[in-house]
């Protein structure tokens, strides 16, 4: 498979930290505007309805503190997604804890992720949110980074601590799931 | 809607539709494509869940996160450039070197500016004296600088008196040594 325009934009990554660590802080805008948009998507994926921005800027501080901790055999993108994923584990374990609540179990999970309810327009694209919220957390997750970010298999893996070849099953498997929910749901295909 | 048997064009689909992959890779996937109904259905799932997962998720505001970074902090550390000091250095032996052989001579031969630098000599090679040349010409500027061998020869009355004098000469040598440049270096130490 050809990494061509993968390593390329990996090399702009690292050109912008190297800039930014040597003291031009219009490299740190250009890495926000790089990455902010898609780890504002992987929030709501993971059920995150509230406060997008402040996670996502929480994200991008914690990181930028800890840059030099940053190592360039995965994406910078893939980094910032784990230091995020990470901090939505720690507003839910805190949320949890705050509710006096027991360990929710995968089918809360899958209720945590509709969190566009309500507020898309569009029923078809409800219907595809719907069918994305049934899948399990790690189907959902190789999925959406699949599907959204174009993340290679061997990147989803590190993300979720799995093989490559276990990603392509969850992904396929995933993608099988979706594919049956929409047609029993009968929505039409664009 | 049939998956295609092309376990390889599926797996490409996700990054095709993300615009990820290589130039070839790409031209193979949409060489398939134009073959294969069942991908290209695939692709406007993928479109689909793409559109869907993305609606409703809020414009993030660049400005406001850059605003929270930390600024970046490249260590600054000042320390003396050693090609400079090197060359004041040369500069004041070979200074010592012309006193010590002629600079007499050179004094009296020079023009009025002439006679400045050459005091200005003097006055480094005072300072490398001791450091490292052993002045054995007896010499007197115009300052009334005068000493005979090295620095080590004179009285602590003799080296008061220099100094004194050396405090009354206001040309300043045209090898300044130049001021403590920063120089810039990243963590590891290395100089950018
Ligand atoms: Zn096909």
């Amino acid at each position: 498979m050809s990494e061509s325009s993968r390593e390329g934009d990996a090399q702009v990554d690292v050109a912008l930290i190297t800039r930014w660590q040597r003291g031009d802080q219009r490299a740190a805008t250009e890495i926000v505007e790089r990455h902010a948009q898609a780890l504002a998507r992987f929030a709501a994926t993971h059920g995150v309805r509230d406060g997008v921005d402040d996670l996502v800027q929480d994200t991008f501080v914690r990181a930028f503190h800890s840059i030099d901790n940053f190592r360039s055999d995965s994406s910078l993108r893939t980094w910032l997604f784990t230091i995020l994923k990470r901090l939505v584990l720690d507003r839910q374990r805190a949320e949890r804890r705050s509710r006096n609540q027991v360990e929710l179990d995968e089918g809360h999970a899958v209720q945590e992720f509709n969190a566009l309810d309500g507020m898309v327009a569009d029923e078809a694209l409800l219907r595809v949110q719907q069918a994305v919220g049934r899948l399990s957390p790690l189907q959902r997750e190789v999925f959406t980074l699949r599907v959204t970010e174009g993340m290679p298999y061997s990147e989803i893996a590190k993300m979720v601590d799995s093989t490559e070849g276990a990603c392509r099953v969850h992904y396929h498997n995933a993608m099988r799931a979706v594919k049956e929910y929409l047609s029993d749901e009968g929505v039409p295909e664009r | 809607m049939t998956d295609c048997p092309n376990g390889l064009m599926r797996d490409l689909l996700p990054e095709y539709a993300r615009g990820v992959l290589g130039a070839d890779d790409a031209a193979r996937v949409a060489e398939h494509l134009d073959a294969c109904a069942m991908c290209r259905a695939e692709l406007a799932l993928l479109g689909r869940v793409q559109d869907g997962l993305a609606l409703g998720v809020p414009r993030m505001n660049v400005a406001a996160i850059v605003g929270a970074l930390p600024k970046p902090q490249p260590v600054v550390r000042v320390m003396p450039r050693r090609g400079v000091s090197r060359h004041v250095w040369q500069y004041a032996a070979a200074a010592g070197l012309v006193l010590a052989v002629g600079g007499g001579i050179v004094w009296r031969r020079a023009p009025e500016t002439g006679a400045v630098r050459v005091a200005d000599s003097s006055h480094v090679a005072a300072a490398a004296g001791a450091e490292s040349t052993q002045s054995t010409a007896s010499v007197q500027s115009e300052h009334g600088i005068t000493f005979g061998g090295g620095l080590s020869d004179l009285s602590l009355n003799d080296l008061q008196a220099l100094l004194g004098q050396m405090d009354s000469v206001r040309t300043l040598p045209s090898t300044d040594p130049e001021s403590m440049t920063p120089v810039i270096m990243n963590e590891g130490g290395k100089t950018l």
